[in-house]
């Protein structure tokens, strides 16, 4: 084992331990000084980089993957048809869906043909990825900004249909319903349509690196 | 000679002040580290947290008292006391304030004005080192018992510039009482200075600040507890109130240590320029004598809070080779320099 | 009863003592654990142990289709997911043949490289907590909020963001970004900055980081280092430069290299690595500006990824150095076998070596210095 020797050179300001130190007091005074000042602000949103979780909630992103919901369109009518993808697109396997069929007199409840007869969501399990989300069809299940989860009893977190859809009521209430996701805008099929998506020089630059990587 | 009333008056007021001052420091010290950490601090238990520190006292009170199986027991209980009661006990012979007249009769602001206090506050200092090592030991505990080790290895080390430092302090002063080096420092200093020890001293104050830091077992020389490499150190095992009297402890031992910081090097209860004797009532003065005194402990105070949050931890052998190789020739250099001082002065 | 390290035991004349540094210790970073044989203060001989977090990410790997591996990856090197993932997404890509469009390229680089700035900050913040130094860590985790902030707005999610999917994106940089980007940028190297300040030219930093196990270059190049670690070594090695990937070429930025490969070194080399990839961003943001506004994020791939039978391996500068992906298709819509080479396991390796002979306090500045991830180590 060879272990390279290293020369510890110090500058005579290094040398004498107290210049750094002192310098580095000046530093943390300065914070000090300022969060001081910030502290005696009115409102719970004191210290700029600090939140006072209880009263002063940050700003959680639209998008935020939190908690479940099962959508409702425009007329009240649960948007989901019982179709599972959400359950096979999840990598944790926390999803149980079983389908029915809309009995006769019952279509104003429901927008497909079939419903979801049972939907159940194990949020110990889930991972929040969103996967399920992407997955279905009909825009139906959505995560919420919803993240205080904690329940008392694991029974608790197993979310069943009401659950899900009463979660959408009160992100409704609260006006925190998730915008609708944006595509992503796909490569169209190379042989044709590659120009028209890709305007000029830029798409011809692209091409060329393209054509240079897989060379 | 004052009575034993008021002895006993004046040892349960210090008592209690200096328990305020300490319970209060675990408020300031974790306020002050989230305010210079961008953050808040505890601040929920009364009004800016202050009654945080009783709420920990409930809680420290109030747990469950746990002794290891295979702790040594007789020892493992030993181990805080030994380490509490010389912290509290070392402020006897420091003052805390100049006297006060109540009643006709002149009261001095310090427990007992006795003439080795010097030397009583070095046997007295050095007893704490006891309740580390007992407590690291009966433990049974590796972590604790490397704390343990360490924190004897650093006391005794460092008690040497320490020593050293309060020497020159003697020297300078001529005397041992604390007390009498308080009313050394009135006056000025080379026409424009104030008396000050730190003006006298400006080599030794640094050396004994430094060594104070250790003596206390504080950032940068935390060793002892050293969380992220020994865990907790010495008092991994302890819990409930025995971990707080080791708490308690350190902060009665940094109020006694600013304490002795102020009455060496920066004047006791003496402002500079001003004489407040000459123009206060006594017991305004009496009074004022102790605020001055206290303001001035209040910054050092707040000095070790603030190095605490600035600085990182040193490695054992760098402890021991700041300690040996440079503050030890400091301070022998120190003494040697007051000595001619002296010499050619008197 | 008292574990004693593997492998023989140091003989001789003396009191040795065994200590148990971990799993759970304030110290070791997730659940490490290090059987360290110590006559004193000084390590005689240390033995990491390793698996305590091991959650059989491979075989998981096995049981998921393609997509659904994304998440695991999330949870392999916590504190930089997004490189986790671009790492696997790509090696899927490779295995299917397929370029993903520039843009998207684009976005996986400046998302990437913020990771790199995350999980830099991290590092060095712990490895001032780890020294004592308890103050930088705050300052720099702040600003990490910060890009985390920006990761949210991305796709939800802050710390297991699931970035990317096979063949693209799953969204297009948020418009929060142009907003933020700029203050995020001064936040991060104000922070850089004050750690500076505090921690570099002190001397009690000094003392307890020039000079700490220090590895020569040939070591660390036998040993399999890759990432920072090596660089600290002074090997200027860098996947980026090296072997550009997703346009790396194109940008202009330097590899900052130690000399001793000690605990300083790799602490500068993060410090520095951080300034290099607020470069990258930049440049990569004003090529991403460029771009049209509908230029495609997402390469035609089906919807069930069904890779032709093969194998691949793949690998990218992760924070910590080459995180690799070995994938092993059957043709089927479920990897037949994935293996990862996180860099961590790598450097792991050498660090009874390095720690030999050093004092307890320094085995704890060695390994957050060294940065290992147990989720990426045991996987």
């Amino acid at each position: 084992m060879a272990r390279p020797v290293v020369k510890k050179e110090f500058s005579l300001s290094d040398r004498v331990y107290l210049i750094e130190i002192i310098k580095g007091l000046g530093l943390t005074w300065k914070h000090f000084l300022f969060n001081f000042r910030a502290c005696f602000r009115p409102g719970p949103h004191t210290v700029p980089t600090c939140w006072q979780y209880p009263e002063d909630l940050r700003e959680i992103a639209p998008i935020f993957r939190g908690a479940h919901m099962l959508l409702l369109d425009e007329k009240g009518r649960e948007k989901c048809v019982g179709c599972g993808m959400c359950a096979r697109a999840c990598p944790a396997k926390c999803i149980t869906v079983k389908r029915g069929k809309v009995q006769e007199g019952e279509e104003g409840k429901y927008a497909g043909k079939t419903y979801c007869a049972e939907f159940k969501i194990d949020m110990l399990r889930c991972i929040f990825c969103g996967f399920c989300e992407e997955a279905c069809p009909k825009g139906a299940i959505v995560l919420g900004q919803e993240y205080e989860l904690a329940e008392y009893t694991p029974e608790k977190c197993l979310y069943d249909k009401a659950r899900l859809l009463a979660n959408y009521e009160k992100a409704k209430s609260e006006g925190k319903l998730k915008p609708a996701r944006k595509p992503v805008p796909v490569e169209a099929p190379p042989p044709k349509a590659a120009p028209k998506s890709k305007p000029k020089a830029a798409a011809k630059k692209v091409k060329e690196k393209e054509g240079t990587k897989q060379a | 000679m004052e009575g034993w009333g008021i002895i006993i008056i004046k040892i349960v007021f210090i008592w209690t002040w200096t328990l305020l001052i300490a319970t209060l420091m675990t408020w300031i010290e974790r306020r002050g580290a989230g305010l210079i950490q961008d953050r808040l601090g505890p601040n929920r238990a009364g009004p800016f947290g202050i009654f945080q520190p009783l709420a920990d006292g409930i809680k420290l009170f109030t747990k469950e008292d746990i002794v290891p199986e295979k702790a040594h027991k007789i020892l493992f209980a030993l181990g805080p006391i030994l380490f509490a009661l010389p912290a509290f006990s070392a402020y006897a012979v420091v003052p805390f304030g100049d006297k006060i007249v109540l009643g006709g009769k002149e009261i001095i602001l310090q427990v007992a004005d006795v003439s080795v206090g010097f030397l009583y506050i070095v046997a007295i200092g050095s007893m704490s080192v006891y309740g580390i090592v007992l407590g690291g030991w009966g433990s049974n505990n590796k972590y604790s018992i490397l704390g343990g080790l360490r924190s004897t290895a650093q006391l005794i080390s460092y008690e040497v510039p320490w020593g050293l430092a309060l020497l020159a302090a003697v020297l300078l002063y001529g005397t041992f009482s604390l007390r009498d080096m308080a009313f050394a420092q009135q006056g000025v200093f080379l026409g424009f200075l104030p008396n000050w020890g730190i003006f006298k001293q400006p080599l030794g104050f640094i050396l004994f600040m430094v060594a104070a830091y250790a003596e206390a077992n504080r950032v940068p020389f935390d060793l002892p507890e050293a969380e992220s490499e020994i865990v907790a150190g010495y008092h991994t095992e302890y819990g409930s109130m025995r971990l707080g009297l080791y708490l308690f402890g350190e902060y009665v031992n940094i109020y006694t240590l600013s304490a002795l910081i102020v009455t060496l090097y920066f004047g006791a209860w003496n402002l500079p320029y001003v004489d407040m004797s000459k123009f206060l009532g006594p017991v305004a003065y009496g009074l004022a004598s102790f605020l001055v005194f206290f303001l001035k402990v209040a910054f050092f105070l707040w000095l070790f809070v603030w190095v605490r949050w600035t600085v990182p931890r040193f490695r054992y052998d760098q402890v021991m080779g700041l300690g040996w190789k440079s503050l030890i020739p400091l301070a022998l250099i120190n003494l040697f320099i007051t000595a001619l001082f002296v010499q050619f002065t008197a | 009863m008292v574990q004693e390290p593997n492998g023989p035991v140091v003989s001789g004349s003396g009191d040795y003592v065994t200590i148990n540094i971990g799993p759970s210790h304030p110290a070791m970073h997730g659940t490490l654990r290090v059987i360290a044989q110590t006559d004193g203060e000084t390590v005689i001989k240390a033995d990491p142990e390793i698996g305590y977090l091991h959650r059989g990410v491979e075989k998981l790997g096995e049981n998921l289709t393609y997509h659904q591996f994304i998440p695991i990856t999330d949870r392999l090197n916590y504190c930089s997911a997004i490189a986790n993932n671009v790492s696997y997404e790509r090696a899927v890509e490779k295995l299917m043949g397929i370029e993903i469009p520039v843009k998207a390229q684009l976005v996986r680089v400046i998302m990437m490289e913020l990771a790199r700035i995350a999980d830099h900050q991290v590092c060095v913040g712990i490895l001032g907590v780890d020294l004592g130094a308890f103050t930088p860590f705050f300052y720099q985790i702040i600003q990490r909020e910060e890009i985390y902030e920006v990761f949210e707005w991305y796709n939800g999610a802050r710390l297991t963001n699931t970035f990317g999917r096979i063949g693209g994106l799953d969204a297009d940089l948020p418009e929060k970004f142009a907003e933020k980007w700029p203050g995020l940028k001064d936040g991060i190297r104000k922070a850089n900055d004050e750690t500076d300040k505090l921690l570099t030219h002190n001397r009690i930093w000094m003392d307890r980081t020039i000079g700490v196990n220090p590895f020569s270059p040939e070591d660390a190049l036998s040993w399999g280092f890759t990432g920072p670690c090596l660089r600290a070594c002074g090997v200027k090695r860098d996947m980026r430069k090296n072997e550009p990937y997703y346009l790396y070429d194109q940008f202009d930025f330097d590899v900052p290299t130690g000399k001793n490969g000690d605990v300083f070194d790799r602490y500068m080399v993060r410090l520095k690595e951080m300034e290099e990839s607020i470069k990258i961003i930049d440049q990569a943001y004003r090529m991403y500006l460029e771009m049209p506004e509908d230029a495609p994020l997402k390469a035609k791939v089906p919807k069930i990824i069904k890779p032709p039978a093969g194998e691949v391996y793949s690998a990218i500068e992760s924070p910590n150095g080459e995180l690799g992906f070995f994938i092993k298709s059957d043709g089927s819509d479920k990897p037949y076998r994935i293996k990862i080479r996180p860099p961590c396991y790598m450097i792991y390796q050498a660090f009874p070596e390095m720690v030999e002979g050093e004092m307890i306090a320094d085995l704890i500045a060695c390994l957050s210095s060294l940065n290992i991830i147990a989720g990426e180590l045991d996987r």
